[in-house]
């Protein structure tokens, strides 16, 4: 396990360096995705001046559920940048996985390994800032517990839309082409989950509360740390599912991934 | 000539009919959030500055049909020809460069519109209580806005695509001027619902004749006497990007003729 570690941290570090090669590029590309959610929020945030509230919930209570889900995301996007659908489908197009079938190195390391995009890094740097702003326009009452959980939730939503981004890969063994409905659940979700749950329709909140758990990683969390009560009534537990459905649906997203991989036949390339 | 450049490039788009299709569930799926986030927004009001709820839920659908038609999302086409020098083939055609890629890029968005914008107008009106303008002349106005937005956005992204004369990073350059122009455009929210003082700085742009006047001009938000204005308005912008796309240009042309290509 250490050297595996000692693996990962090489390999990312070759990654970084070679996207630190084209300075200028880089510097752009980061400030380019931190614009585009810059300006998304900034959008947002002039209506609500108008406006006050959605659904009950003010635009700090908002920008506390944005910033969560962009800085998580974010960082999501980097360390998975490898299982990134639309990556992946081009690395089983032009035959380059197969040569990761070869090597003589676990599968995960290479393919945590195979791309790490640092420029995301502005995405979560951006969500980090709504996130503080948050915090400033909302006081939340803190208490060890929501300390201690705030890092488990960053975490399993981390892990969450990981999930997401191994289950869009693995989806390309059988399709090839990165299949379009996954951008759905990766950054449609993501636009979904900015917001409080309850302004949906029932059947949207259903299916993502009990198909697949959106919800359960940042809206019920949030539920918690913004002591706000539930809407639905559902058992006073739901706040602190979010590990086990961070973890639980990475797990279920790998054994998947294992199928995939037992069955995957090479384009030939 | 002109004609057959945008029959051309129509027909090719048409060829690609799975590409040009490709993104159209998760549009429909950001419309649909975008509509609840609006009607959320709006809570028990009926009408805030010449919105209703219907109308933002249209307004919703209106921009997710427009981002094939205007290229929200990206356009390479110029900045692909001046990075290969493809540019120099271009520009020994016997139209101007300019003309030649606004032909074309006519022919891109009618396509778009087409395959795109009325699928998903029509998926819409399957779910939602969707809006049609108010009257004849505003259906006739609807209809000259749509053409004069798609050519100021393409005047706009021609300038900025000509970064690629001067900078390697251009697709870098490009990302940041569509954010802005999202953001200015009246895409990501109607402009009418931005506080004043923000309406009234992002109306002096040429950002709203891409995409919130057309919108304003369906929902009958401009009221009839005031249609020949905004039209008049969106072709002034048009005007403007274009004189400042071929002075741009020139200078660009000027840099890639000393160097040699």
């Amino acid at each position: 396990m250490p050297r595996a570690l000692d693996l990962y941290f090489r390999l990312v570090a070759v990654r970084v360096r070679a996207q630190m090669q084209y300075r200028v590029s880089f510097i752009m590309d980061t400030l380019g995705a931190a614009f585009t959610t810059f300006v998304e929020f900034t959008a947002l945030y002039l209506v609500f001046t108008r406006f006050g509230t959605i659904g009950g919930w003010t635009i700090g209570e908002v920008a506390f559920l944005y910033g969560l889900v962009e800085t998580a995301f974010g960082t999501m996007d980097m360390l998975f940048s490898g299982f990134d659908p639309s990556f992946f489908s081009a690395q089983i197009q032009r035959g380059v996985f197969d040569q990761f079938l070869l090597r003589p190195l676990g599968l995960p390391l290479q393919m945590f390994t195979a791309e790490f995009v640092v420029r995301r890094i502005g995405r979560m740097l951006n969500g980090a800032a709504i996130f503080a702003l948050a915090l400033t326009l909302t006081p939340v009452a803190w208490t060890a517990a929501k300390l201690l959980y705030l890092p488990v939730v960053f975490v399993s939503a981390i892990l969450f839309f990981g999930a997401l981004f191994v289950i869009g890969a693995t989806i390309c063994f059988w399709t090839v082409e990165s299949i379009e409905a996954i951008n759905v659940f990766t950054y449609g979700g993501t636009y979904m989950l900015s917001y409080p749950m309850h302004i949906y329709a029932e059947w949207m909140r259903r299916f993502f509360t009990f198909v697949i758990p959106s919800a359960l990683v940042i809206y019920y969390p949030a539920l918690f740390f913004l002591d706000k009560p539930d809407p639905f009534g559902m058992p006073p537990f739901m706040p602190f599912l979010a590990p086990l459905a961070g973890a639980g649906m990475l797990a279920v997203a790998f054994v998947f991934w294992n199928a995939g991989v037992r069955s995957y036949a090479s384009t030939g390339t | 000539m002109h004609l057959a450049l945008i029959r051309l490039s129509f027909q090719r788009q048409l060829t690609y009919r799975a590409a040009a299709l490709a993104g159209l569930v998760t549009n429909a799926f950001f419309g649909i959030l975008h509509a609840y986030i609006l009607t959320a927004l709006f809570g028990a009001r009926d009408n805030v500055a010449g919105y209703t709820i219907p109308g933002v839920v249209t307004y919703a659908a209106l921009t997710q049909a427009l981002i094939g038609y205007i290229a929200v999302w990206g356009w390479w086409d110029v900045v692909n020809s001046i990075r290969t020098g493809d540019i120099g083939g271009d520009l020994a055609r016997p139209v101007d460069y300019f003309t030649y890629w606004c032909m074309r890029d006519i022919g891109r968005g009618l396509a778009q519109f087409l395959l795109r914008g009325v699928t998903i107008m029509f998926f819409f009106a399957l779910f939602f209580p969707i809006l049609v303008p108010p009257s004849a002349a505003h259906w006739v106005a609807t209809i000259v806005s749509l053409a004069l937005a798609l050519v100021c956005s393409f005047a706009w992204r021609f300038l900025y695509s000509l970064s690629a004369f001067w900078t390697q990073d251009a697709i870098g350059v490009s990302r940041f001027a569509m954010s802005l122009a999202t953001f200015l455009s009246g895409f990501l929210m109607p402009i009418a619902l931005m506080p004043d003082w923000a309406g009234s700085v992002m109306r002096l742009t040429p950002f709203p004749a891409m995409v919130n006047t057309p919108i304003e001009i369906y929902l009958g938000i401009v009221p009839a006497d005031r249609l020949a204005f905004a039209l008049a308005a969106q072709a002034f912008w048009f005007v403007v990007l274009a004189v400042c796309a071929q002075a741009v240009f020139a200078l660009g042309v000027r840099k890639l003729v000393i160097q040699g290509g």
